[in-house]
C-alpha cells in the first residue's frame, strides 16, 4: 500500500546556485546544516547527519536493532524503515543520508506495514524464551515487538526454528545464540571499539552466525560491552546470569574507582546487595562504555569483607566493638612513643578525597607531615612534586585526545591502565591519521605504534629529534605526551620528567597553547589525583623520618618490609586483604558502592560517588572513622557532617567540588610548573633502567577485584591461558541452556 | 555545578509548540513542612534533583526527558537483611520515594517548598557527531587500520 503523493513539492531552493554566479568549483559549497521535515516539523540537522537522527532530533522515536549511535552504520536490521516523499520504497533511515527540503514520515501505515514484515521475519526464528531470558524486560525485541509484532504467527516449518549453536566468549559473556538477530553491533563494537578482530560473522541469509570463527575466547577488556550492546539476549552476562531481573534492581548513579578515569556508571542493587554495574553514558568522560572490571568486578564487594573491629592479640585478630578498637589506637599511639613526623598514614588507591583531608587534617594536628602513598616510592615526594595541578593531571582532557594527531605513550600502557581511554586513542588512530609512538615495555594496544625504546635512552633520543617518529611528531599540529603514573615508581622517572619538561617549555607554542595542552599525565589510580590535589605527600624531612605509628587508609599495595618491626599499625579499609594483615586493628571502612564521596579523575575531574547500598556489618564511611578517632585520640576535627567536610574541601581547593567540571591550568602557571619541575629534576641521574609494565594483570588490581570469583576467571582465562570452560559448553547438552 | 552543554550535537531548532514548552513556576515558596507534619529529620537530607540517564541495555530514551527528586541512603539504618524472611527491611521512610517532574525548575520549586536541602546535578553529555552510511567505503590513502569482519 504505496501513500500517494499529492502535492510534489519542490525541494527548498536555498541551497541551488542562480545560473549567473556559478564558480569555478564543480561542487556545491558545503553547508554546515540542512532543514527537512520530519512529521510535518521543520528541524535543521548539521549536514551529513544521517536520517535517522534527523529523525530523532524531531522528536520522533525509531525503532531499531542495528543502528547504534557510536558504531559505525550496518543497515542490516531494516527495521527504521520510514517514509520518505517521492520514494516508491520504504527507506532504511539510519543508512539514509538527511537531504535539505526532504518530507519524511514516520509514522504512517506504510511504514507501520513495513516494520510489521521485519519483526515477523526476525521473530520467526526467534525463541519464545522471554520468561527465562536475562535480557528480559530491557530487551529491544520485546519491547518493539509489543507495538509491531504480530499476536500470531504464520511460521510453520516443519524443521522448527533455526538452531545456532552457542559459543564460548570466556568467563563474562553468555551466549545464546538461537536468540541472535545478526544486527552485528556486536561485531561492528568489537572491530571498532575494541580491537578485537576475531568476532565476525560466517555464512549468509538465514545461516548467518556471530562467533570467534575458532574456538577462542573474546580476550577485550571492553567485551562486558557487547552485552550492553545485543538488543536481544543473544549476549548476557555470565556472572549475572539468572540473579535478578532489571525490574526488581534499584538504581543508583555513582562513580567508578577501579581505574582513574572515574566511569560513570550505575550501579543496580537489590536488597542489601550489588547485582550488576553498568556504564551511564557521558561523552566527557566514558562515552558509553566502561571495562569489564569496573562491570564485573561487583562480586568482590560480597567476599573478604571487614565486617566489626578487630584488635590483634598475638597472632590472631579479636573482634570488637568501635570503641575498643578506638581506644586501643589511642593507646596504642601513646605507648609507640610515636610523636611529630613519627606518625605516619599511607593512603592507598580506593580511598576517597573526604577521608584524604579527613586523615591528613588528623595526621598534621597530631604534629606530623608525614603523609605517604601507597606504591613503590610513595614514601618519598614524587619527582613531579604536587604544587602545580597540571604537572600531575591529564591536562588534555579525555575527549581532547581525539583531537590529537601524534601521541607518545611513555612508561604506560593505557590499555590497561585506563581502558576507555584506549578505546578512544584508537577510535582516533582509526578514523584519523593519528600517529602513536611508545616507549616502554612491548604492549598490545589495539592500534599500531612506533616503537621507540623502552627505557630513558629512547626519551633522550626523541627529545634530541633521532628517530621518524620525533619528525612526525615536530610536524603534527596538535601533539600530545602521555606520560604513564609508573613514571614516578621508575628509577629514572625523574630524568624523564626532566627531559619532556624541557622538550615542552622549548615547543611550547605547539604543547602548551590555551588551545591546547599537550603534556599530559596518566593516573591508574582512583584516588591518586585527588591526593596529590590535596598536598598528601611528605615533606623532605617527614620522608626521612623512621615511622613508629603507621596507619594504612585502604593501603593494600604496601611494601610490608617498609613497615618498621615495632610500629604500631592501624588498617582502614574495606576488604581484608594485605593491608589488613600488617595491622595492629583494624577498621571496617564502607566501599565505594557503600559511601556518598568525591572521587578526582585522571583529568582533575570532581565527580561525586553516591552509596548504592549500606555497608555490612558494622562497617561505616571512611571520613566518619577518621573523625571519630580523631575525637579519641584528643584532637577532635572540626566538622560533624559531610557538608561541613566537603566546606574543607573547598578550602583547600575549590575544584574538589565543583562536581561534573573539570578546570584547566592556565599556560602561565603551567608553563611555571614545568619550570619548577625542570628545577626540581637537573640533578637526576639515568640509570638506563627499562620501564616495565605497571599492571601485569589487568583483572586483579585492587582488594575489590582481588576478592571477585569473576575476576579470578578472569585471570585464569586470559591472562594465564587456561582453556577456560571450554570443555563445558561442547560436552553438555544444548537442553542444559535452553 | 550544572552543565552548559547542549544535549545533542544534532540540536533540534524545531518551531515551538505550545506543548513543548514548561511553564516556568512562579516562585513564592511557603514551606510546607510547618503545616505537614512531615518529620523534622527530613530537613538534614539534602535530595538530588537529576535527570535519569538513557540505559544503555535498550536505545530507548523514555525516561530520561523527566527531572526525579531522590534521596541518599541513610548510613547506619538504611537496609538490612531481615532475620526472618531474609528481604531488606528499611528504617528509611524515604527509600521507596521517588518524585518525578516535567523541568527542573518545577523540581527546585517543588524541594524549595518543602524546605528541603537540595543540589542539581548536571545532565546527561551527549555529543554525537552526524553519522553516515558512505563512511563505511570511503577510501584510504594509507595503510587500511581497520579490519572488518562483518
Amino acid at each position: 500500500m504505496l501513500r500517494l503523493v499529492s502535492t510534489a513539492t519542490k525541494p527548498a531552493a536555498t541551497g541551488r546556485l542562480v545560473a549567473g554566479s556559478r564558480t569555478f568549483a564543480s561542487s556545491s559549497r558545503r553547508q554546515a546544516d540542512i532543514t527537512l521535515t520530519v512529521d510535518g516539523k521543520e528541524v535543521t540537522v548539521p549536514q551529513g547527519s544521517a536520517l535517522i537522527q534527523a529523525c530523532e532530533a524531531a522528536g520522533a522515536t525509531i525503532p531499531r536493532f542495528c543502528y547504534h549511535d557510536r558504531l559505525a552504520i550496518a543497515g542490516n536490521c531494516r527495521m527504521c524503515l520510514v517514509e520518505v516523499e517521492r520514494s516508491p520504497k520504504p527507506v532504511a533511515s539510519c543508512a539514509m543520508p538527511a537531504m535539505p527540503g526532504s518530507k519524511v514520515w514516520t509514522n504512517t501505515p506504510l511504514v507501520h506495514e513495513a516494520r510489521e514484515g521485519v519483526m515477523e521475519f526476525l521473530l520467526s526464528n526467534h525463541p519464545l524464551d522471554c520468561p527465562i531470558c536475562d535480557q528480559g524486560g530491557e530487551c529491544d525485541l520485546q519491547d518493539q515487538s509489543m507495538r509491531y509484532g504480530a499476536d500470531r504467527t504464520r511460521f510453520h516449518e516443519i524443521v522448527g526454528k533455526r538452531a545456532v549453536e552457542d559459543k564460548d566468549l570466556g568467563p563474562l559473556v553468555k551466549t545464546s545464540m538461537n536468540r541472535c538477530i545478526q544486527c552485528t553491533r556486536c561485531v561492528r563494537f568489537a572491530n571498532e571499539v575494541a580491537g578485537v578482530e576475531e568476532l565476525g560473522t560466517t555464512g549468509r541469509g538465514n545461516d548467518m552466525q556471530i562467533g570467534m570463527y575458532v574456538e577462542k575466547t573474546m580476550n577485550s577488556e571492553l567485551s562486558g560491552n557487547i552485552v550492553d550492546l545485543c538488543p536481544v539476549g543473544a549476549l548476557t552476562s555470565k556472572p549475572y546470569a539468572f540473579h535478578a531481573r532489571s525490574w526488581e534492581l534499584k538504581q543508583t548513579d555513582s562513580i567508578d574507582v577501579m581505574d582513574a578515569v572515574g566511569s560513570n556508571i550505575r550501579v543496580d542493587s537489590r536488597g542489601t546487595t550489588v547485582m550488576r554495574v553498568q556504564p551511564r553514558p557521558n561523552d566527557d568522560v566514558n562515552e558509553e562504555w566502561i571495562s569489564d572490571k569496573t562491570r564485573y568486578a561487583y562480586d568482590g564487594l560480597r567476599s573478604q569483607r571487614l565486617t566489626t573491629p578487630l584488635i590483634k592479640d598475638g597472632d590472631r585478630f579479636v573482634p570488637s566493638s568501635w570503641e575498643d578498637a578506638l581506644t586501643a589506637i589511642a593507646t596504642g599511639l601513646k605507648n609507640s612513643g610515636a610523636s611529630g613526623d613519627e606518625i605516619q598514614a599511607v593512603a592507598g588507591h580506593l580511598a576517597d578525597t573526604e577521608s584524604l583531608v579527613a586523615l591528613k587534617d588528623l595526621v598534621n594536628r597530631l604534629g606530623s607531615d608525614n603523609l605517604a602513598l601507597d606504591g613503590v616510592n610513595g614514601h618519598a615526594a614524587p619527582a613531579h612534586a604536587v604544587d602545580v595541578r597540571s604537572n600531575y593531571l591529564f591536562n588534555t582532557s579525555i575527549p581532547g585526545v581525539e583531537e590529537a594527531d601524534a601521541i607518545l605513550l611513555v612508561g604506560t600502557n593505557p590499555r590497561h591502565e585506563a581502558a576507555v581511554l584506549n578505546s578512544r586513542i584508537r577510535k582516533s588512530w582509526l578514523h584519523t591519521g593519528l600517529e602513536v609512538g611508545f616507549v616502554g615495555e612491548r604492549v598490545d594496544t589495539t592500534y599500531g605504534y612506533d616503537y621507540l625504546g623502552d627505557s630513558a635512552k629512547a626519551v633522550a633520543d626523541f627529545v634530541a629529534g633521532k628517530g621518524a617518529f620525533a619528525e612526525k611528531f615536530k610536524a603534527a599540529k596538535k601533539p600530545m605526551i602521555i606520560v604513564g603514573s609508573s613514571l614516578v615508581e621508575h628509577a629514572d622517572g625523574a630524568a624523564v620528567y626532566n627531559a619532556l619538561s624541557k622538550y615542552v617549555e622549548q615547543n611550547k607554542d605547539k604543547l602548551l597553547t590555551p588551545e591546547w595542552q599537550g603534556f599530559s599525565v596518566l593516573q591508574r589510580v582512583a584516588s591518586r589525583s585527588a591526593a596529590y590535589d590535596v598536598g598528601f605527600v611528605p615533606s623532605k624531612k617527614a620522608a626521612a623520618t623512621k615511622p613508629k605509628f603507621v596507619y594504612l587508609l585502604n593501603a593494600d599495595e604496601v611494601d610490608p618490609k617498609s613497615i618498621p618491626q615495632n610500629a604500631f599499625v592501624v588498617y582502614q579499609g574495606h576488604h581484608g586483604d594485605l593491608g589488613a594483615q600488617l595491622a595492629d586493628v583494624c577498621l571496617p571502612a564502607a566501599a565505594y558502592t557503600e559511601k556518598s564521596t568525591t572521587w578526582v579523575n585522571t583529568e582533575g575531574r570532581a565527580q561525586l560517588g553516591r552509596a548504592a547500598v549500606p555497608p555490612p556489618g558494622a562497617s561505616r564511611e571512611d571520613w566518619k572513622i577518621i573523625r571519630a578517632l580523631s575525637e579519641v585520640v584528643g584532637s577532635p576535627l572540626p566538622y560533624d557532617d559531610v557538608l561541613s567536610l566537603r566546606d574543607r574541601l573547598w578550602e583547600i581547593s575549590p575544584t574538589l567540588v565543583r562536581y561534573e567540571s573539570r578546570e584547566p591550568t592556565s599556560v602561565e602557571v603551567a608553563l611555571a610548573g614545568l619550570k619548577t619541575l625542570v628545577a626540581g629534576t637537573a640533578s637526576a641521574k639515568v640509570t638506563g633502567a627499562p620501564f616495565k609494565k605497571s599492571i601485569d594483570n589487568f583483572y586483579q588490581t585492587d582488594p575489590i577485584s582481588r576478592a571477585s570469583v569473576t575476576m579470578a576467571q578472569c585471570t585464569r582465562a586470559f591472562v594465564k591461558g587456561e582453556n577456560f570452560g571450554f570443555s563445558e559448553l561442547s560436552s553438555a547438552s544444548e537442553a542444559a541452556y535452553a | 555545578m550544572m552543565s552548559t552543554e547542549t544535549k545533542s550535537a544534532v540540536t533540534p531548532t524545531t518551531i515551538e509548540q505550545p506543548s513543548d514548552v514548561v511553564p516556568t513556576p512562579t516562585r513564592e515558596v511557603t514551606t510546607a513542612d510547618a503545616v505537614s507534619g512531615a518529620p523534622t529529620e527530613l530537613r538534614h537530607r539534602a535530595v538530588r534533583i537529576f535527570q535519569p540517564t538513557r540505559s544503555t541495555t535498550q536505545s530507548g530514551t523514555g525516561k530520561s526527558t523527566r527531572w526525579r527528586i531522590d534521596w541518599d541512603i541513610l548510613q547506619g539504618g538504611g537496609r538490612w537483611e531481615n532475620p526472618l524472611m531474609g528481604w531488606a527491611s528499611s528504617a528509611d521512610y524515604m527509600q521507596g520515594t521517588r518524585m518525578s517532574f516535567r523541568s527542573k525548575e518545577d523540581a527546585i520549586h517543588f524541594a524549595e517548598k518543602q524546605g528541603w536541602d537540595y543540589y542539581v546535578q548536571a545532565t546527561e553529555i551527549n555529543r554525537i557527531p552526524p553519522k553516515n552510511y558512505a563512511e563505511n567505503y570511503v577510501y584510504k590513502p594509507n595503510k587500511l587500520r581497520i579490519l572488518r569482519t562483518k
